[in-house]
C-alpha cells in the first residue's frame, strides 16, 4: 500500500457549511506540514468548520498530533473570547467539552490509539457515523 | 528463525516511510501481536523523526535501526552518529495544559516513554547515541503473522 500522504477534499452542508479532508495513507513527520498549509489555505478561503475524515489514514505519529493542534487553535481563534476559554476550561474538567470547528471522523485503531495516548481525545469530537459527524457542527 | 535484524538508512524523512515497514515487517517475522506492532512502529518513526530533525538537524547521516529478541523480550537498538544528546532527559509538555495555551510539538518521546517499557540512552564509544527501546513479554506465543493464520 501506498504510504504518501493523500487529503482529498469535499464539501458538506449542516447547519454551518462544513469542509472535508478525506485523508488517505501515512501522516507523519514528512507530511504533516502538507495538512497544516491544505488547512491554512481553506481557512483563508473562508472554511470555519473541518471535518477530518481518517478512516483510511493508515497512520499517524506525533507531527501529525502537532498539524492537529496547529488547526485546532487556528479554526477556534476565530471564535475565542474570555467566556469560550472559560467554558472549555469547565467543559475540559468536567469531560463535556466537545470541539466546535474541528471534528474526527472514523479514525483506524491505529490513529485513535496515538489521539488517546496524548490526550487528544479530550479536545477533538470523534464521530464513527458521517451524519452524525456533519449534524454535530 | 533469525532472532536479530538490521536496518542501515539514510537519515531523511522521506525515509521514515521504510523505517516503518522494516519494523513492521521485522516485528511479524518475530510473532509479535498486529496491536504491539502498530506501537513499536509508532515509537520507531519518533526515535527517527527526533533523530533527523533534531540530531542532525536534517544534514546528512545515517541511523541503525536492529531488531532484537531475547527470549520473551524485544529490545529495538537505534543508532545514530550525531551530537551528543538524550532526549530520554528532556521534560515531556505539560499535558495537564490546555491545547489552545501550550506550543504544538514535543511529544515524541513522550509518546515513544507510552508504548515501550523502558527507553534508555547511551553514548556510543565511537560516537554518536543510542537509544534502547525495551518491551517484555510481547510475543504472542506463534511465530504466524494474523493473515497466515487459517480460517
Amino acid at each position: 500500500m501506498d504510504s504518501k500522504l493523500q487529503i482529498s477534499v469535499s464539501h458538506e452542508t449542516g447547519r454551518v457549511p462544513i469542509t472535508v479532508f478525506h485523508l488517505k495513507g501515512d501522516l507523519d513527520a514528512s507530511s504533516y506540514k502538507q495538512l497544516e498549509t491544505q488547512a491554512r489555505e481553506a481557512y483563508q478561503t473562508g472554511a470555519r468548520a473541518l471535518l477530518l475524515d481518517l478512516h483510511e489514514l493508515r497512520y499517524m505519529s506525533s507531527a501529525g498530533l502537532q498539524a492537529l493542534h496547529i488547526i485546532f487553535t487556528m479554526l477556534r481563534s476565530a471564535e475565542a473570547s474570555p467566556e469560550s476559554n472559560q467554558a472549555m476550561k469547565q467543559g475540559l474538567r468536567d469531560g463535556t467539552f466537545h470541539s466546535a470547528y474541528i471534528k474526527l471522523f472514523r479514525p483506524t485503531p491505529a490513529v485513535l490509539d496515538v489521539l488517546k495516548t496524548a490526550g487528544f481525545d479530550m479536545y477533538l469530537e470523534i464521530h464513527s457515523d458521517f451524519k452524525e459527524a456533519v449534524a454535530s457542527f | 528463525m533469525s532472532t536479530n535484524s538490521t536496518l542501515h538508512i539514510t537519515a531523511t524523512l522521506d525515509n521514515l516511510a521504510t523505517i516503518r515497514r522494516f519494523v513492521t515487517d521485522t516485528a511479524a517475522d518475530l510473532g509479535v501481536n498486529q496491536t504491539m506492532i502498530s506501537r513499536l512502529e509508532l515509537a520507531v518513526d519518533e526515535v527517527a523523526t527526533n533523530i533527523i530533525c533534531h540530531g542532525y538537524r536534517e544534514q546528512s547521516g545515517t541511523i541503525e535501526i536492529e531488531l532484537s529478541r531475547q527470549g520473551e523480550t524485544l529490545a529495538i537498538y537505534v543508532r545514530d552518529q550525531a551530537p551528543s544528546f538524550d532526549p530520554t532527559a528532556v521534560s515531556p509538555p505539560d499535558l495537564t495544559q490546555s491545547l489552545h495555551t501550550r506550543e504544538p510539538g514535543g511529544l515524541g518521546i513522550y509518546i515513544t516513554k507510552q508504548v515501550m517499557d523502558t527507553v534508555t540512552h547511551r553514548l556510543l564509544p565511537q560516537g554518536g547515541n543510542e537509544l534502547i527501546l525495551v518491551k517484555q513479554r510481547i510475543f504472542s506465543g506463534t511465530s504466524l503473522r494474523d493473515e497466515d493464520v487459517a480460517t
